[in-house]
């Protein structure tokens, strides 16, 4: 669903993403690890064809998302690590906002039950977003992709700064969609949420993805020591 | 789409308090304009129709008397006041209301209102034309400035175009989130005016068309701003930039622009001042024919020709009065010297607007402020058309006067006197403005100018989103 082909990004000659190649297949949710800087976002910029590549290509659904921006977009859903809404709107007026930009036309009840779905409280669909605590905001973004029908997820760092319940409930939600087939590419800084709820891990250091394995391959302590490895 | 993402843009303009507050502020300051030059406008007619009537009656019952007297004593011709100069004044304030006719003298129309107002009016005018062409623009300014800067900060610009919508469609939802709360105010105030002016008595020449034109060229002006506005706004990645950059568009484009094209017109084209146009006349009076003096030259040379072309040897045996047709004869020379100089004065007036319309290319509100005072007819070029009507009444007036003289009086008779079947067979002094088909003809170039800036900023516009980057 999501292809990397030898995909490169240099800024000003300093490369910020080295030329690197994974896929990510439906269902899958691979967990991007790596410091600060290790092209993480980068990569996911590129997805989003915010940034214009300097090689390679970045695929979704076989399409290359510089030559068809907009029906590569049609395909996926983003949330960033800290998603951003109109505080001056409501959730629901903001989830009914973005799909209709999206060309998604629901009924208001299908729109609360996305709402629902992706664990917003009911008395919280009708409060305006400057309201809302992050974690409220990320389930928005989960909605969002519900309404979407999104087969494709991109995440940056979706759950830093979510206390430990919230960032539960988020892996969930992903864990849920993964069965449903979507395919998640998601950058993070938390190797315990990367192995328990990704099937795919990818490790990132200074532009280059040093290492790629399956989370069954590997149990949490071993998991520490190869990235400790990676990084030092 | 265009109108969801415009009903969202405006959903979010609406709960700000900002728009709030400005929006009822200017919707205040526009009724309120609007009453206080509706009832100005009504007092003035009537003072108005009350002074003509009373220049009538005071010609036509002058009682019996000399003709050429009648000619002396005058009358007045009275500007009528145009129903829409209720959105724009323009120079009305300071062009004079009436104009005293009377023999030998071609009179400047006097009672400005501005002579009449205290110091405190040097501070500006509370008129629609001031809200709609000086603050709208401001006020769109004010609710669109961030109209992209704000999603850039928040963030939401990226979750936006991970939607996959495309960023023309974006701006054109902008445009009409701006466009709607404009029309919000405009239309009001339309109807408003068009009630005004349809139930004031004696309306006159007032027509829901020109006023329907008046609206259309003040839509395509905001059309402009908004246009700029998010040109600005998509430029920048800070809302305090842009908002810093488009006030500085804003006193540039209203406020420097005009003056400083006006100061460039009367370096270029400098008008004389009253004195020295009066010296001018003055010094060409004199070189010409007097009619009050038979002593001089050109009268005496007058003369001769005339006993020649009828075969006699005095004034006496003239089939007329000499007198009366040495004056007429007097009359027209100094209406010639008249027309020369006032012809003089317009040509400087042609060559300042010709430099206006060029520099309207560099200020949208330029093209605008004069077609708005045209379409009001309250622009210069009305005015002299109105003064040319009324000095070519004078002259048909005192034509008449020293014509009957001449043909009911025998020479040397000052005692002939006329009565009210002479007063009253001059008609009374009507004037019909400039058709609007004439109107519009002569400001062609500014119908151009600001329908050119309505294009020019549109491209701009389609040409900054379209290259603008997410991040």
């Amino acid at each position: 669903m999501l292809e990397a082909k030898q995909l490169s990004k240099t800024y000003q000659g300093k490369e910020a993403l080295k030329p690197t190649s994974f896929t990510v297949n439906k269902g899958d949710i691979f967990c991007l690890l790596g410091a600060n800087g290790a092209g993480k976002t980068t990569t996911i910029n590129l997805f989003l064809n915010f940034i214009q590549p300097s090689g390679g290509q970045a695929l979704i659904g076989g399409k290359d998302v510089v030559k068809e921006p907009i029906e590569t977009k049609k395909l996926l859903t983003y949330i960033p690590e800290n998603l951003m809404l109109y505080p001056n709107l409501t959730g629901l007026e903001n989830l009914e906002y973005f799909s209709g930009l999206a060309s998604k036309k629901y009924p208001k009840e299908e729109f609360l039950k996305f709402l629902t779905e992706a664990g917003l409280q009911a008395e919280a669909h009708d409060k305006r977003i400057s309201t809302y605590s992050k974690g409220m905001r990320q389930k928005v973004g989960i909605a969002l992709a519900l309404a979407k029908d999104a087969q494709v997820l991109l995440l940056d760092e979706p759950t830093s700064g979510l206390d430990p319940k919230a960032s539960n409930e988020f892996s969930e939600l992903l864990t849920k969609l993964s069965k449903k087939g979507v395919a998640t590419l998601m950058a993070t800084h938390d190797l315990f949420r990367a192995k328990e709820t990704g099937t795919h891990i990818g490790m990132m250091r200074e532009g280059s993805l040093v290492e790629q394995l399956t989370t069954d391959q590997i149990n949490h302590t071993d998991l520490e020591k190869l990235y400790l490895k990676h990084m030092n | 789409m265009i109108l969801k993402i415009a009903l969202k843009e405006l959903k979010e303009i609406v709960r700000e308090g900002r728009f709030r507050i400005t929006a009822i502020t200017l919707f205040a300051l526009l009724l309120a304009a609007l009453f206080v030059s509706k009832s100005y406008y009504t007092s003035v007619n009537a003072q108005h129709s009350e002074a003509k009537k009373n220049a009538r009656s005071e010609w036509v019952e002058q009682g019996q008397k000399n003709p050429h007297s009648a000619a002396h004593y005058g009358t007045y011709a009275f500007k009528p006041k145009y129903p829409l100069s209720l959105i724009d004044n323009g120079v009305d304030k300071y062009t004079g209301v009436s104009i005293y006719l009377e023999a030998h003298k071609r009179n400047e129309a006097q009672y400005a209102a501005a002579q009449d107002q205290t110091a405190l009016s040097r501070f500006g005018d509370l008129t629609p034309d001031f809200v709609l062409i000086f603050i709208v623009p401001l006020f769109i300014i004010l609710i669109g400035f961030n109209a992209f800067t704000r999603e850039r900060e928040s963030g939401t610009l990226r979750l936006l175009k991970s939607q996959g919508v495309s960023t023309w469609k974006l701006t054109m939802g902008k445009w009409l989130g701006l466009f709607l709360p404009v029309l919000l105010i405009a239309i009001p105030v339309y109807v408003l005016a068009a009630l005004f002016l349809a139930n004031i008595k004696d309306y006159g020449q007032f027509s829901l068309w020109a006023l329907t034109l008046l609206f259309g060229v003040y839509l395509i002006y905001y059309a402009v701003f908004i246009n700029i506005t998010l040109f600005v706004s998509s430029l920048f990645k800070k809302s305090n930039v842009a908002f810093v950059t488009l006030l500085g568009i804003w006193m540039v484009s209203c406020l420097a622009m005009p003056k400083i094209s006006t100061a460039i017109a009367d370096k270029l084209y400098p008008y004389p001042t009253q004195v020295e146009f009066e010296e001018q006349i003055a010094v060409d009076k004199k070189k010409g024919l007097d009619g009050h003096n038979p002593w001089n030259t050109e009268a005496k040379k007058l003369e001769e020709e005339t006993l020649k072309k009828y075969g006699v040897d005095s004034v006496q045996q003239l089939p007329f009065n000499w007198d009366g047709f040495l004056m007429q004869e007097g009359e027209k020379h100094t209406a010639d010297i008249y027309f020369k100089h006032y012809q003089l004065l317009k040509d400087t007036y042609v060559n300042q607007t010709n430099v206006y319309r060029s520099t309207a290319a560099l200020s949208p509100f330029l093209p605008t402020r004069f077609l708005s005072m045209a379409i009001c007819r309250t622009d210069y070029t009305s005015h002299w058309d109105f003064a040319n009507a009324a000095e070519n009444y004078r002259i048909e007036l005192v034509g008449k006067m020293n014509g009957d003289m001449a043909a009911n009086s025998k020479y040397g008779d000052w005692d002939y006197l006329a009565d009210d079947k002479l007063w009253s067979s001059v008609p009374d002094f009507q004037y019909e403005p400039a058709s609007y088909t004439t109107v519009i003809r002569q400001n062609t170039s500014n119908l151009i100018t600001l329908l050119a800036w309505l294009l020019l900023s549109f491209a701009a516009l389609y040409g900054a989103v379209t290259k603008m980057k997410t991040i």
